[in-house]
């Protein structure tokens, strides 16, 4: 490396990220990423997240048959119905139809006990051409639910401590004794799945995304015919540097401009509706206790050196394979390789949390085709130690330092070939001999000097 | 001051490439490398250039290693492209910011070579109508009209060195006028050129020293008028109003090529051409031309590059 002329690898960066920002379509596109993460949030809220704070119901006509007296004032206690008039009818169907279609602001409830399903029913219905609506007749519903339940342990003379009681959720857990004692830090293993699997997705999109950007940047001179006119001006790894950082810039720019039009979709939908919704609505699918994720500062730069970190890798990797690249045509190949190799780590990181073995967790996230996808969730849900994921990163940089060493030999060796794509074995036979002539040239040259 | 190449070797595997090229050109000037296809002359500008590794041998410029830090190199490459969606005038400032030209000096170079290779109207486009004029790209010219702006590319920097892969190929008469005219002031500027082109005639109108080479061998090197004198005045050309083979062969002068009445002849030497002269005279044939002259750079060219495939 000590002979490594990197001069100009700033003008090739601005160059290549000038005339990426330049293109109509990739500004399109941004356009579109940026604006489908600006709408996540209110979209989620409109749909079924927003909070009823006010009803068109001002009359509710009740029929209860269910036996269990239904107090008006349960009802009332709900904010939204607090000034709707409850009015007890005996009346049938066929008349309660008739009054709500009269009546624009009136609901008929019926309640009814199926002994056979051994359940209560409860139906509200409102006029075609009301002011209530769906979600106005949703609300009323489940308030009339809450009153019955109510009622039912009124009648067993429960009180409210009983009551809370009752209503307490359970949690279970089956763990080793180690992992028991340990408990207190380490994160359950719906949790951990959930992490590992998200983070192993984003990775898995992130390299794809690098391996294409990266293709393409390596193969543009020798299409366009310009390397020539270009490494008369600039060295290989320069030329290699320069555009690596622009596709970096293009990756990071796009997550970036996600992370921004999600944060402000937040902050938008959280005007629009109580922005626990969506946290509660992914902690029940997965069953995942964000709090056990310690999200802090620390955590949020920890993730982001992880993902620069299992970028460069896969970028650097992709440049190796993407060097070899003469034609078009190539990429096919060289997708195929490049693609083998970041499926290997994530199928390995993916699955390994569903073994629950420590020995596993910290293999995966010390061997850095793995870690990548591994160490940071297995950090953070607290499955390894702090030295483990130390010695984790210390290894996935030095594997950058190499890649990347080897991508600007190999691209320097293949800028000019211009047969079919080779197999690995031609690539390290060529990189061998390669060497071999660069030694014999360097010991000409000593014999040359001491001549001299 | 100078410019050396010494013992340049490359090979792929067992096949040799280039096989011990030396060459030095001690004063500004052109030198030719000649050489069929597959020679080796683009790979021996690769290496000299530092494009490509070298399995032995030097490049030396002034004395000390030729790289892009100790000469200021302008290269018109035989494999010749542009970035092809993206705009000319920002494919200049890219090249010239690569070479270290401050904005205001390259957009005063592009001006100066737009208006030289006259190119101005594709880098800087007239208003028509109400429409902004809208920024040429590179697919949207011509062959030759790229190959103006890859000329431009390569002259930005005001190399000390240029070099030029078949400059001419491809142009029509009118660009090929300019380019000669441009790469004449390079020269007078006092600048190294090397050239390489399968056009003889523009080599031998440029060209002081050369070198040919034929299958990665170096078959001829010199001074071109020394080597043409070294050949001396062996090319005859006769040309009558009838028919003239017979005394020719009679005077022991082989006819290379005839068409009508023209013959195009090799003789030994002036003793050999005076004699048909004389013989001609003496019958009281009439004569259109008689011309003796050295051999061409085309000639000297074929028969060497034959020589070395009737030893191999």
């Amino acid at each position: 490396m000590k002979n490594l002329d990197l001069r100009g690898a700033g003008a090739v960066f601005r160059y290549t990220v000038q005339q990426h920002y330049k293109n109509r379509s990739v500004i399109i596109f941004l356009l579109f990423l940026f604006l489908g993460s600006l709408a996540v949030f209110p979209i989620r809220a409109l749909v079924g997240g927003k909070a009823v704070t006010e009803t068109a119901i001002k009359k509710v006509y009740l029929r209860n048959e269910t036996g269990f007296m239904i107090e008006a004032d349960d009802i009332r206690k709900d904010q939204v119905f607090s000034g709707v008039e409850i009015i007890e009818t005996k009346d049938d169907d066929a008349a309660l139809a008739k009054t709500i279609s009269e009546d624009k602001t009136a609901a008929a409830a019926v309640m009814v006990i199926d002994q056979e399903k051994m359940r209560f029913d409860i139906r509200t219905n409102y006029g075609a051409d009301s002011d209530v609506k769906g979600g106005d007749a949703d609300a009323l519903n489940e308030v009339l639910s809450s009153a019955l339940h109510q009622s039912l342990l009124r009648m067993q003379s429960v009180t409210a401590e009983q009551e809370a009681l009752l209503h307490s959720k359970t949690y279970s857990q089956v763990s080793r004794v180690s992992d028991y004692l340990r408990s207190a830090e380490e994160t359950g293993t719906d949790t951990h799945v959930f992490a590992n699997l998200f983070y192993c997705y984003l990775i898995i999109m992130l390299n794809t995304l690098a391996m294409s950007y990266v293709f393409q940047q390596c193969m543009e001179e020798k299409v366009s015919k310009l390397v020539e006119s270009l490494l008369v001006s600039v060295s290989p790894a320069a030329l290699m540097l320069g555009k690596l950082l622009a596709v970096t810039v293009f990756i990071f720019g796009g997550l970036g401009l996600v992370a921004l039009g999600l944060f402000l979709s937040f902050r938008i939908g959280s005007q629009m509706t109580d922005p626990t919704v969506l946290t509660d609505m992914v902690s029940g699918l997965f069953n995942v206790d964000f709090t056990k994720l310690h999200i802090s500062g620390a955590t949020i730069a920890l993730f982001l050196l992880c993902t620069v970190l299992a970028y460069a890798i896969a970028a650097s990797f992709s440049a190796i394979v993407g060097s070899c690249c003469s034609r078009t045509e190539d990429t096919q190949q060289a997708s195929l390789a490049v693609v083998l190799f970041i499926m290997i780590g994530y199928l390995v990181g993916a699955m390994v949390p569903m073994f629950e073995n420590d020995a596993a967790y910290n293999i995966v996230s010390l061997f850095p085709l793995t870690s990548i996808f591994s160490a940071f969730p297995n950090f953070v849900c607290g499955k390894i130690s702090a030295g483990v994921f130390t010695v984790g990163l210390l290894l996935q940089a030095v594997t950058v330092f190499f890649l990347i060493k080897t991508a600007g030999r190999v691209y320097r060796m293949m800028i000019f070939y211009r047969s079919a794509f080779p197999k690995p074995k031609q690539v390290i036979r060529m990189l061998r001999e390669e060497k071999a002539a660069a030694r014999l040239a360097a010991a000409a040259g000593k014999e040359d000097s001491h001549g001299e | 001051m100078g410019f050396s190449v010494r013992e340049l070797f490359k090979k792929y595997g067992d096949k040799v490439v280039v096989d011990h090229l030396s060459f030095e050109m001690h004063q500004p000037g052109v030198y030719a490398l000649l050489g069929t296809n597959g020679a080796g002359k683009t790979t021996s500008i690769r290496m000299i250039l530092n494009m490509l590794a070298k399995d032995g041998g030097t490049v030396e410029w002034n004395g000390g290693p030729l790289s892009l830090k100790t000469c200021n190199v302008g290269y018109l490459a035989e494999e010749r492209g542009l970035y092809p969606k993206n705009t000319l005038m920002d494919q200049l400032m890219f090249f010239a910011s690569l070479r270290g030209l401050s904005r205001s000096q390259a957009k005063e170079r592009i001006r100066y070579w737009a208006e030289r290779l006259e190119a101005t109207e594709y880098l800087y486009p007239q208003q028509t109508g109400a429409k902004a004029p809208k920024p040429k790209k590179a697919d949207e010219l011509s062959k030759g009209n790229q190959q103006k702006i890859q000329f431009m590319l390569a002259l930005l920097s005001d190399p000390e060195l240029l070099i030029l892969d078949e400059p001419l190929s491809g142009l029509d008469p009118v660009n090929t006028d300019v380019f000669k005219s441009i790469i004449h002031e390079e020269i007078d500027k006092g600048k190294y050129l090397i050239m390489s082109s399968h056009q003889m005639a523009t080599i031998e109108e440029f060209c002081t020293d050369l070198t040919i080479l034929n299958r990665s061998k170096t078959v001829l090197q010199g001074n071109l008028a020394e080597i043409k004198k070294s050949y001396g005045l062996i090319n005859l050309f006769v040309k009558a109003e009838q028919e003239l083979r017979p005394l020719i062969e009679q005077a022991g002068i082989t006819i290379l090529s005839s068409v009508g009445f023209s013959y195009q002849c090799r003789v030994t030497g002036e003793e050999q051409a005076n004699a048909l002269l004389r013989t001609l005279v003496t019958q009281g044939i009439p004569l259109i031309a008689f011309e003796l002259r050295e051999p061409s750079l085309h000639e000297i060219f074929v028969e060497k590059v034959g020589e070395a495939h009737e030893e191999s």
